[in-house]
C-alpha cells in the first residue's frame, strides 16, 4: 500500500465554551498508488479533518500516517510533496494565472525554462490557454477552479488532495469538471484523495469510496459494492435511498433463505446461514420495486402518488409498512387514487440485508 | 446507527499533552517560535513588568518598607476630604465625558449612516481629526477661543472674567474638551454597528404598525446597547487616562492623572505617584476587562460581517434635521478649534493684538529644532518596530492556537489602554537601574531556546551550555578588570574568527553573516572616531537653526551602532542559532557554544537594560503605546484572508518564511501601511508615557509644548501643535495616496483599522 493511516485519532481540545471534539476516531485506511479515493460523509463527519491530517495541516493526537514506507506523521506540510485543491480554491489574489500555477515550481527552484514548459503543458491540460496573464478576479468560478487544479497538478505530487473542489460551482459546471478531474487523474495516474458530501460525485469519480460518520469509517469499497451491499443503515441511507423492512427468517441454508415480510414471503440470496426465527432487515432500494399488474409478487395499498415528470413517486403500504419507490418506465407511470390496491414486483434475487 | 457513546473509548489525551502539542507545532517552525518568544519578552519587559513595578512601588516608601501611607490618606481626617474630592472629580469627569462623548458619537454615527447629508466624507474626516492631534490641542484651542483672553469670549462677546464668574477653566471646560477629543472612538464603534444593523428588523417592526419612537426604543436601541455600553466604557477609560487636557484646563479642579504627574514633577515623590497610579489603575483595568470580555461578547450584531446592503434612510424631517444641525455645528466647532490653533501660532499677542507675525515660529525653530527632530527621528524609528511586533502578534493570535494566546492579545492592548503616566512611572522605576529579574528572564529564555531548538540530545545541550557559560565567565572577568567596550571588541574578533572557520568548513552563508556581525561589533567603539570629529565640526558652526538641527546627528549615528548590550547579545545568539539550523556541522556546534558564551556575557555586561536616559527607552515606550493600533489593523486584515491561501502555499512546498514573504505580506500590506501611519501618529502625539523619560540629550516635542506653555507662551505652544498636526496630516495623506493605489489592485482598506 502506498498511503496508510494507522489508528489515527484527532481530538480537538475544548475551546471557547465548546466541549472536546473527537473529529477523527480510530481511522485506518490503506490507499493504493494511482487510486482515486473519496472520503464521503455528511458535514462534521471528520472527512475534511482526515484530509488535513494527511496534508499535515493538523497533527494526529495519536496514530501514524505512512507514505511510501516513510512515517510522515509529524513531517511539516511543506516537506510532504503533496498538493491540494481547496474548497475556496485559495488562489493567490495578488498573482496572475501563470504566477499562481508556477508558484510551487518557484519554491522548488525549477529553472525558468522548465517552469515555462511545465506550466504551459498543464495550462493546456486544463484548458486555460490564453488566460496566463489574467488576474484571479477576472476569472469565472469555473476558470478559478481550473487554475487551482492546474496549480496542484503541475507539481506532479505524490498525493493530490481535493477538498470539496466542486461545491462552489453550479450544477452544469460541476458535472463537466467532475468528468474532467477523473480524466486528468487517470491520464496522469496521480494518487488522489477526494473529499465530498455529494454521493453522485463519489460514485462517478472513485476507485474506492470511504463512507465516514461521526469520525468513524462506516464502510470502504468500490462504488458499486458500497451501493449494492451497504453494511449499515447509515450507509444505505446516505448513498441513495432505501426502505428498511424487518423480515423473519423461515428457513435457511448457506446460500438461500426464505423470509417472511410485508404480508408475504420471499426467497433471498445470502452469504452465510441464518438462524431460523431470527429477524433481519431487508434494504429495499426504490428501483427494486416496480408496478406489475397481474404478475407481481407483492400487494400494496397506494397512499400517495406524486408526478415528477420523468418518474412517478409512490408511497405504498404493504403489510403495515410504508414503502417509497419511484416508477420510471413510461408505460407503467400511472397516477393511482389513494386507497387503490395494486400489484408490485419486488426483485428479490438482488435484495441485500443487514443482520439486525 | 452508531452514536458516539457506543464507540470504543477515546484514547484519552490529557489537557497538558494537548497544550504541549500546540507548542510543539509552533516550535516546529523556529522563526515563528522566535517571533513568539520575542513578542512575549517584549510584552513582559515593557508592559507587564513596568505596570507591576508601579503598582508594587505604591506600597513601599523610599526606605523600602511596606507602607500604606498614601492609601490611608483617603480616610485621613486631614488629607481625606481633598483626596476623596480628587477621586470623586476624576470619576465625575470620566462619567460626564463618557456620557457626552457617546451621545455625540451616536449623533454623528446616526447622521452619517441614516440621514442623507451633504459632505459625508468631510464630516467623517473632521470627526477623526481629534484622534490624530496632540493630546492637548483641543484644550489649547479652547483656551484660545473661550479663555479669559479668548477670541470668542472676550473678542466677540466682550465678556470679562472677575471674581466668581465661570470661565472655561474647571470641570465644565475639561469635560467639553474631553468630549471633543474622544468622541471619535464612540462614533467609529456606533457607526460600524448601525451599518451592520439588519434593516429588515426595523422594517418588520414597522410593518406591525409600530411608530418611529416605539421602534427606536424597542428595537434599534436594544440592538445598539452593546455598542453604546462599549463606547461608554472605552471613553471612560480614555478620559481617566488623559493627562494633557487636565493639566491645562482643569483650573482649580484636580484629577488623578494630573495629581500623579504633579507628584513626580513637583514633589519628586515616586511612592505617592505610584500609590495614586494604583488608585487610577484599578477602575481603568476593571472597566477595560469588562468592556473586552463582557460587553463586546454580548453583541447581537456580528461586526466582522460585511455591511448590509439596504440601509434605512431617515425620512422624517423632525428627526433628521436636529441630527444634521447638531452634526454640522460640531463640525464647524472642530474646524474653528483647529483654525484657532493655527492662527494662534501666527498672532502677535493673542487676546490683545491679533496681527500676523512669524515671531513664534522663528522662536520655536530657534529653541525647539532639536526636540522636533528628536521626536520625528524616534517616532519614525519606533514605527517599524511597533508594526512588526503588532503584525507578529496579530499573526499568532489569528492563525495559531496556543495556551496563553488570550493573554498575549490582552497584554498587547493593555499597553495602550492604561494611563500613560502609570507606564511612564513604571519605566522610570524599572529601567533606571538594571532590572535584574528581566535580565535573567531574557538570559534563560534565549539560552533555553537556543539549546532547545538547535541540539538534539540533553547531553549535547548540557555540554554546549556549560562550555558557553565558561566562556561567558572568562569574558565577564575580563570586563570587570577593564571596561565593557573591551569585551565587545573581543566578541567582535571571536565572531570574525568564527566566520572564517565557517567559510573554511564550506558554510559560506553563515560565515559571511558572522564576519558582518564581527565588523558591526567592532564599530561599537570605532564609531566614536567618526562621531567625535563630527561633533567638533558641528560645534564650530555659527549658532542658529542650522546648528541646532545638526547637533543631534552624532547621537543619531550612535543609536544605530551602540545598541544596548543585551540586545546585541540576543542578535548574536539568534544569528548563531539560525545559521546552525541551516547546516548542522561539527564546527557549527563548537561555534554555537562559543556564541552562547559571547551572548551570555553581553547580556550581563555593564549595567544591562538600565535604559533610562537612552533613546531606546523612548522607542520602547512609543512602541508600547502604538502596539494596539497595529495589532488591531493586523488582526482585521488577517481575518479577511482565507487561511487556506497560506495552506495552499505550504502544501506546494513553501516553508513558513517563504509563505509569509510571498503570500501573507503582500496581502496584508495595506494593513501594515495603515498600522505604520497610525503608529507614527500615535508616537508624534504621545505625551504622558514619555514625559518622565525625556532627557537633556533626547527631547520630545510634546514635553516641550508643556514647558513652553507653562512659561506663558500660549502662541509658542500653538506653533508646536500646528507643526505636529502638519506632520501628522502629511503622514495621513501619504497613507491615502499609497493605499488608494493599492486598492486599485485588490481588496479594500479600512482607514478606521488603526483608530
Amino acid at each position: 500500500m502506498y498511503l496508510n493511516l494507522e489508528n489515527v485519532f484527532k481530538v480537538f481540545p475544548p475551546r471557547g465554551g465548546a466541549s472536546e471534539v473527537t473529529a477523527v476516531n480510530d481511522v485506518t485506511l490503506n490507499i493504493k498508488k494511482g487510486e482515486l479515493v473519496t472520503l464521503l460523509g455528511p458535514s462534521g463527519c471528520g472527512k475534511t479533518t482526515t484530509l488535513r491530517l494527511i496534508g499535515g495541516f493538523e497533527v494526529p493526537t495519536s496514530g501514524k500516517i505512512i507514505l511510501d514506507n516513510e512515517d510522515i506523521t509529524s513531517l511539516p506540510t511543506h516537506n510532504r510533496g503533496m498538493s491540494m485543491v481547496f474548497q475556496s480554491y485559495a488562489i493567490f489574489p495578488h498573482l496572475n494565472v501563470f504566477e499562481n500555477i508556477s508558484y510551487g515550481l518557484n519554491v522548488m527552484k525549477v529553472s525558468k525554462d522548465d517552469i515555462k514548459k511545465r506550466v504551459d503543458k498543464v495550462i493546456s491540460l486544463v484548458g486555460l490557454t490564453g488566460f496566463e496573464t489574467r488576474a484571479p478576479n477576472q476569472l469565472s468560478g469555473g476558470q478559478q477552479q481550473r487554475v487551482a487544479l492546474a496549480r496542484a497538478l503541475v507539481l506532479e505530487p505524490k498525493v493530490l488532495l481535493l477538498d470539496e473542489p466542486l461545491s462552489n460551482l453550479d450544477a452544469k459546471l460541476r458535472e463537466q469538471m467532475r468528468t474532467e478531474i477523473r480524466r486528468i487523474q487517470q491520464t496522469l495516474g496521480i494518487t488522489s484523495i477526494y473529499v465530498t458530501h455529494d454521493q453522485i460525485e463519489a460514485m462517478t469519480l472513485s476507485d474506492q469510496v470511504v463512507v465516514m460518520n461521526k469520525g468513524v469509517i462506516e464502510q470502504i469499497g468500490p462504488p458499486q459494492e458500497i451501493y449494492k451491499y451497504p453494511n449499515s443503515r447509515f450507509v444505505a441511507n446516505f448513498i441513495g435511498r432505501a426502505n428498511f423492512v424487518k423480515a423473519e427468517v423461515v428457513e435457511s441454508n448457506s446460500t438461500r433463505a426464505s423470509v417472511k415480510c410485508l404480508g408475504t414471503g420471499f426467497d433471498i440470496n445470502i452469504k452465510e446461514k441464518l438462524e431460523t426465527g431470527s429477524t433481519i432487515t431487508l434494504i429495499l432500494r426504490p428501483e427494486l420495486l416496480s408496478i406489475a399488474a397481474g404478475k407481481g409478487n407483492l400487494k400494496g395499498t397506494v397512499k400517495k402518488s406524486l408526478y415528477l415528470g420523468n418518474a412517478v413517486e409512490y408511497d405504498i403500504e404493504a403489510g403495515n409498512q410504508l414503502l417509497t419507490f419511484s416508477e420510471t418506465h413510461p408505460d407503467r407511470m400511472k397516477i393511482f387514487e389513494s386507497g387503490e390496491v395494486i400489484e408490485l414486483e419486488l426483485h428479490n434475487e438482488i435484495l441485500h440485508y443487514l443482520n439486525e | 446507527m452508531s452514536t458516539n457513546a457506543d464507540l470504543k473509548p477515546l484514547r484519552s489525551v490529557s489537557r497538558l499533552k494537548q497544550r504541549m502539542q500546540e507548542f510543539s507545532l509552533i516550535f516546529r517552525d523556529h522563526v515563528l517560535a522566535l517571533g513568539l518568544l520575542l513578542c512575549v519578552l517584549f510584552l513582559i519587559a515593557f508592559i507587564i513588568y513596568p505596570i507591576l513595578k508601579t503598582a508594587i512601588n505604591g506600597f513601599f516608601n523610599s526606605e523600602g518598607q511596606f507602607s500604606l501611607e498614601y492609601f490611608k490618606r483617603f480616610v485621613d481626617p486631614y488629607y481625606g476630604p481633598l483626596s476623596r474630592k480628587i477621586f470623586g472629580d476624576t470619576l465625575t469627569m470620566g462619567l460626564l465625558t463618557a456620557f457626552g462623548g457617546t451621545l455625540l458619537g451616536f449623533i454623528f454615527a446616526y447622521t452619517i449612516v441614516r440621514c442623507r447629508v451633504p459632505g459625508k466624507k468631510y464630516i467623517h474626516i473632521l470627526a477623526l481629526v481629534p484622534t490624530v492631534s496632540p493630546p492637548f490641542a483641543i484644550a489649547l484651542s479652547s483656551i484660545l477661543l473661550f479663555g479669559r483672553n479668548g477670541l470668542i469670549s472676550k473678542g466677540l462677546l466682550r465678556m470679562t472674567f472677575g471674581g466668581n464668574i465661570n470661565d472655561i477653566y474647571g470641570m465644565d471646560g475639561l469635560v467639553f474638551v474631553q468630549i471633543i477629543t474622544f468622541f471619535s472612538v464612540s462614533y467609529l464603534i456606533l457607526r460600524a454597528m448601525l451599518e451592520r444593523l439588519d434593516p429588515s428588523m426595523e422594517e418588520a417592526a414597522r410593518s406591525m404598525g409600530a411608530g418611529k419612537i416605539h421602534i427606536f426604543r424597542t428595537v434599534t436601541l436594544p440592538l445598539l446597547i452593546p455598542g453604546i455600553a462599549g463606547s461608554f466604557l472605552l471613553l471612560f477609560v480614555e478620559s481617566l487616562a488623559d493627562l494633557g487636557n487636565p493639566l491645562f484646563i482643569s483650573g482649580n479642579t484636580t484629577v488623578l492623572s494630573a495629581q500623579i504627574f504633579l507628584a513626580i514633577a513637583g514633589e519628586y515623590d515616586y511612592q505617592k505617584a505610584s500609590a495614586l497610579a494604583v488608585v487610577l489603575l484599578i477602575p481603568t483595568l476593571v472597566i477595560f476587562l469588562v468592556q473586552r470580555y463582557y460587553v463586546s461578547r454580548r453583541s447581537y450584531i456580528s461586526v466582522t460581517g460585511k455591511p448590509t446592503s439596504g440601509l434605512i434612510e431617515e425620512k422624517e424631517g423632525w428627526i433628521r434635521w436636529p441630527f444634521i444641525i447638531v452634526t454640522y455645528i460640531i463640525c464647524i466647532l472642530i474646524l474653528t478649534l483647529y483654525i484657532a490653533i493655527m492662527y494662534g501660532s501666527f498672532s502677535k499677542a493673542w487676546g490683545i493684538d491679533y496681527s500676523f507675525t512669524f515671531e513664534w515660529w522663528k522662536q520655536m525653530f530657534a529653541r525647539g529644532t532639536e526636540s522636533i527632530l528628536d521626536t520625528t527621528f524616534l517616532s519614525v524609528l519606533a514605527t517599524p518596530l511597533a508594526v512588526l511586533l503588532g503584525m507578529v502578534i496579530a499573526f499568532l493570535v489569528v492563525r495559531k492556537n496556543f495556551a496563553g494566546k488570550e493573554i498575549v492579545d490582552f497584554t498587547s492592548n493593555l499597553g495602550g489602554a492604561v494611563p500613560g503616566t502609570i507606564l511612564g512611572i513604571g519605566f522610570v522605576l524599572a529601567f533606571s537601574t538594571s532590572p535584574t529579574i528581566l535580565v535573567f528572564i531574557l538570559f534563560f529564555v534565549m539560552i533555553l531556546f537556543a539549546l532547545g531548538v538547535s541540539l538534539q540530545s540533553n547531553k549535547e545541550r548540557i555540554l554546549a551550555g556549560t562550555a558557553g557559560m565558561i566562556i561567558a565567565i572568562i569574558l565577564n572577568y575580563i570586563e570587570k578588570m577593564s571596561v565593557t567596550l573591551l569585551i565587545v571588541y573581543i566578541i567582535g574578533v571571536i565572531s570574525l574568527l568564527c566566520g572564517i572557520a565557517e567559510i573554511i568548513s564550506k558554510n559560506r552563508k553563515a560565515g559571511r553573516r558572522f564576519i558582518i556581525l564581527g565588523l558591526y561589533l567592532s564599530t561599537y567603539g570605532l564609531v566614536e572616531y567618526v562621531v567625535h570629529p563630527l561633533s567638533r565640526m558641528i560645534s564650530r558652526i555659527p549658532s542658529g537653526v542650522f546648528k541646532n538641527a545638526m547637533t543631534q546627528i552624532p547621537d543619531y549615528i550612535r543609536l544605530f551602532f551602540q545598541l544596548p548590550h543585551p540586545i546585541l547579545g540576543c542578535i548574536i545568539l539568534i544569528l548563531a542559532v539560525l545559521s546552525f539550523l541551516k547546516k548542522k556541522t561539527k564546527t557549527g556546534k563548537i561555534i554555537l557554544s562559543i556564541m552562547i558564551g559571547c551572548s551570555t556575557s553581553l547580556i550581563f555586561a555593564g549595567k544591562p537594560l538600565a535604559l533610562v536616559g537612552t533613546p531606546y527607552i523612548i522607542l520602547a515606550a512609543y512602541a508600547v503605546r502604538s502596539l494596539p493600533a497595529s495589532v488591531r489593523s493586523g488582526i482585521a486584515s488577517l481575518q479577511q484572508i482565507d487561511p487556506s491561501i497560506e495552506e495552499a502555499s505550504a502544501i506546494m512546498g513553501a516553508d513558513a518564511q517563504y509563505t509569509f514573504r510571498k503570500v501573507t505580506l503582500p496581502l496584508i500590506m495595506p494593513a501594515i501601511i495603515a498600522g505604520m501611519i497610525f503608529s507614527f501618529t500615535r508616537h508624534m502625539t504621545s505625551l504622558s508615557a514619555i514625559l518622565f523619560l525625556v532627557s537633556p540629550k533626547w527631547r520630545i516635542v510634546t514635553a516641550s509644548i508643556l514647558s513652553e506653555w507653562e512659561q506663558g507662551g500660549i502662541s509658542m505652544a500653538a506653533a508646536y501643535s500646528t507643526l505636529i498636526i502638519l506632520f501628522v496630516l502629511i503622514a495621513i495623506s501619504i497613507l491615502y495616496f499609497v493605499t488608494n493605489r493599492m486598492i486599485k489592485r485588490r481588496g479594500g482598506i479600512d482607514i478606521t483599522w488603526g483608530a
